[in-house]
């Protein structure tokens, strides 16, 4: 029986027909919305393309005096800031998941589990607060001081630690940026680790293998595909976030070598000058733009995460 | 070789799920070098006893067991016991053939290299000689490096055994061995086991009487988590002493 | 006695005990990195409860937001943040349950996969960009309104309400589908009436959810319903709200305006996190009735 078709259609036409419309619209709208978010934006920032070229991206000039804008110091800080993020995040997320699936008493990791993913439930706004006012005094009067005393005599190790130590910058953005998004590798870690088959794991311990032999050896490379995707999702996630950033970022259009130095990211750019440009003009375009920008790195990461994580449901 | 010498003796042992008693004042010798089967319906314990014999139950924490299991003249029971030498003392083989994600070779260095630093030469001699202990080394000896993973259901179980056999262990336990696989993986694999006595103490799992039968030194018939009967394979399959037993092996539940 | 059992091993021993020691710091690593994480969130709610519960006053929560310099509540952005979540959750509901549906139902296999692939992909886009997207399809055409900030946070909650609501069709078991076949009804009662019912759990954990993660979304708002420090009931203008004026006051030098500040923000956690509770404490007890089945 063709599903999405009533058997007695004759008595009874127009609520199938509706029902079966409103659901094609709302599946329908789902993705008129994604590709209407791409065309909007570059349409908009069509612009500031033709402007500058391709030169938005390689430039690294914002200048609303001269009318130059482009993408190039936000592109480096959007990507330095993330990958940071992620760096940090890693051990952390995995830490946190090897302890609460295979360390802990099923009983209490349960309850922690469930405390860990309240810090993923924190609105980013409230977590970039806590930033600025808690953790760049931290980073300015003992992390970074510490950090310029261990690597500032590391020869090219120690032009990323130079600088003055005010607490913001790309350092403290990653940093909060890992907070952000360990408790969601976190928990897609834990949920590939429990779909690990119990056997596979009890044949390694049957060896005599320990937890950690066994997470190293047989586990990790049995969730590979599904833990990477995580990242990556993750990752993505990092990409785009705006509110946390732009506390603790600093907000200086400037980019240099030191992860000290007050930088952006696309996304705190735009929030920060979107108030200060007139809709119509070439900024408002340039903004567009990098929003455009941003949304092409962000669908490849998506896309790639999402491509990994269904691989994985494909093959159970 | 000493016959009829017993390997690991079980003395009053009792084991809980939880609150659920599984296992009731069991009491047997598994003798060495003799493959001792262990029959019952489903549900009947035999395979919670297997699992207690390498403390696989340590990996869940509401599981315990009481009593005493001698091996070696100490009961693995208690809590001093190192549970990685022990399992590397007992081996396990499973109801479904488990090869780690990596390659054939690999599989079997893995629980090599947890006990013994060895040479490539020395790796590799020790793999082939594994190998050709489970009759598998004609099979696989061109795609050594490859995945575990493309390998038939029969000749993942084998290399599950050669894995097992790697660390030279004393005991090796067999769960249900071949539930998963075909009739002539099946005869192989029995094939293999009646070598392998020779060296090891064999406990096996099965579901399947005709195998307990064709195997099968001593069986010991479990029922609802007691110990019914345990004979000689000859003696239990054609004169058995208790009723149940009987109505099992002909069949009329189970 | 463990003694005996290892001198039969006797050669191993340097082996054993590197490998002890390795999954021992291993264990110190995942335990430290598991306290790391526990003391960031009691540091950040610390933090909350410190500097937000001075302010949360009789006063604060219903008097108006003042100019800087003049004592202020935060009445106008509560309300603003209640109608606008609210009016999201009007609007995403229907269409995100719509939606589910059909992901869960459509018989066209490959257009519903990739349908769930968008929305998968729509879960994780940055919120900023849906404020963008909103503002170039409703502000630039009607002005700043609370509509608009709506609609950019039911862009948000469409997808998650919508996935939940599929996986939550799914769990459906078959036989209750096909007995609702069975007697004749047609394909939309049996969903709406039978299976929706029977999904009903999942759906409506989803939709906590997803009111909770748009909650305390700032980004799509800062281009869409703008902020306002007077209070209109219009929709379709500006409106205030609590992560806007959280943006706006935590960024000044006043320290009222940041005490002000913490207390919205102690206002907002609070809810998100009972959202979640209640959600998580739902989904456990389901599971419990479904153990027990």
């Amino acid at each position: 029986m063709a599903i999405f078709q009533s058997k007695n259609r004759k008595n009874n036409q127009i609520l199938p027909y509706l029902f079966t419309s409103l659901t094609w619209c709302s599946g329908a709208l789902i993705i008129l919305i994604f590709i209407g978010l791409i065309i909007e934006l570059c349409w908009q920032g069509r612009q500031a393309f033709s402007v500058f070229g391709f030169e938005f991206i390689t430039s690294t000039t914002w200048n609303p005096v001269k009318q130059q804008y482009s993408a190039g110091v936000s592109l480096i800080g959007t990507l330095l800031s993330s990958c940071i993020g992620v760096m940090l995040a890693l051990p952390l997320s995995f830490g946190c998941a090897y302890c609460l699936s295979e360390l802990m008493p099923r009983f209490i990791a349960r309850y922690m589990t469930a405390t860990i993913q309240l810090l993923a439930a924190i609105p980013s706004i409230i977590l970039g607060m806590w930033g600025f006012f808690i953790l760049v005094p931290l980073m300015s009067k003992y992390v970074q001081p510490f950090l310029k005393q261990v690597f500032g005599n590391v020869p090219y190790v120690e032009i990323l630690f130079s600088g003055g130590t005010f607490g913001v910058g790309i350092l403290t953005a990653g940093l909060i940026l890992a907070i952000m998004i360990t408790p969601f590798i976190t928990a897609m870690m834990q949920e590939s680790f429990a779909n690990t088959p119990s056997m596979l794991k009890e044949s390694a311990y049957s060896l005599g293998a320990t937890k950690w032999e066994v997470m190293r050896h047989v586990t990790l490379p049995w969730v590979q595909k599904g833990v990477i995707g995580g990242i990556v999702l993750g990752w993505g996630r990092a990409l785009g976030e705006t509110m946390a950033v732009t506390f603790v970022i600093g907000n200086a259009h400037h980019a240099g070598w030191s992860l000290f130095t007050s930088s952006n990211t696309i996304a705190s750019l735009i929030a920060l000058e979107f108030s200060e440009s007139t809709a119509g003009s070439l900024k408002m375009s340039s903004l567009m733009a990098l929003g455009a920008v941003l949304m092409m790195i962000s669908f490849i990461v998506l896309f790639c995460s999402q491509l990994l994580l269904k691989q994985v449901l494909k093959s159970r | 070789m000493i016959h009829d010498e017993t390997a690991i003796s079980i003395q009053k042992v009792d084991f809980y799920y939880g609150a659920q008693q599984a296992l009731k004042n069991i009491n047997f010798d598994v003798q060495a070098n003799k493959v001792t089967a262990m029959i019952g319906p489903s549900g009947c314990g035999k395979s919670t006893l297997l699992r207690m014999l390498n403390r696989m139950y340590d990996l869940y924490p509401n599981q315990h067991a009481k009593g005493q299991v001698l091996f070696d003249g100490v009961n693995i029971l208690d809590k001093e016991t190192d549970l990685n030498i022990l399992r590397s003392r007992i081996g396990m083989v499973f109801q479904k053939p488990t090869p780690f994600s990596m390659s054939i070779y690999d599989n079997i260095a893995f629980g090599i290299k947890l006990y013994e630093r060895l040479s490539s030469a020395q790796m590799q001699e020790k793999v082939e000689k594994v190998l050709r202990q489970v009759a598998l080394w004609d099979e696989v000896k061109d795609r050594l490096y490859r995945s575990a993973l493309g390998l038939s259901g029969g000749q993942q179980q084998r290399l599950c055994i050669a894995r097992a056999l790697a660390v030279e262990p004393e005991v090796i336990l067999l769960d249900e061995p071949t539930s998963a696989l075909d009739p002539i993986s099946t005869a192989k694999i029995e094939e293999l086991l009646d070598i392998l006595k020779e060296n090891y103490t064999i406990l096996l799992v099965t579901h399947n009487l005709q195998q307990a039968a064709r195997c099968a030194d001593k069986v010991a018939f479990f029922y609802a988590g007691e110990l019914v009967e345990m004979n000689d394979a000859a003696i239990l399959f054609t004169k058995p002493a208790q009723t149940k037993t009987h109505d099992y092996i002909t069949g009329r539940f189970g | 006695m463990s003694q005996k059992l290892q001198k039969l091993h006797g050669n191993k021993n340097y082996l054993l005990s590197w490998r002890f020691i390795k999954n021992r710091l291993m264990t110190i690593f995942a335990f430290v990195t598991l306290g790391i994480m526990l003391c960031i969130l009691v540091s950040i709610l610390t933090n909350l409860i410190i500097n937000g519960f001075s302010g949360l006053s009789f006063f604060t929560l219903f008097h108006m937001t003042a100019p800087q310099g003049l004592p202020g509540g935060l009445l106008n952005p509560i309300l603003g943040s209640i109608i606008q979540v609210g009016l999201a959750t009007l609007i995403a509901v229907p269409l995100g349950i719509l939606g589910g549906v059909f992901l869960a139902e459509c018989p066209n296999k490959k257009l519903s996969a990739s349908i769930r692939f968008i929305a998968d992909m729509m879960m994780s886009v940055p919120s900023i960009l849906i404020g963008l997207f909103v503002y170039i399809i409703l502000v630039m055409t009607m002005g700043y309104s609370a509509f608009a900030g709506a609609c950019a946070l039911a862009i948000l909650a469409l997808p998650v309400i919508a996935r939940t609501t599929e996986e939550a069709l799914n769990m459906v078991p078959v036989a209750i589908h096909e007995a609702g076949f069975a007697l004749g009804a047609p394909k939309w009662k049996v969903v709406f009436l039978v299976c929706l019912p029977a999904a009903r759990g999942g759906v409506i954990t989803g939709i906590l959810l997803a009111i909770s993660r748009i909650a305390g979304e700032t980004a799509p708002l800062l281009f869409t319903s703008l902020g306002n420090s007077d209070w209109s009931w219009n929709i379709f203008k500006p409106m205030a709200s609590l992560p806007l004026v959280i943006y706006q006051y935590a960024d000044s030098a006043d320290d009222i305006w940041i005490n002000l500040a913490w207390t919205a923000a102690l206002l907002i956690t609070i809810f998100v996190l009972c959202l979640n509770l209640i959600a998580r404490i739902y989904v456990d007890r389901r599971r419990k009735k479904d153990q027990s089945l």
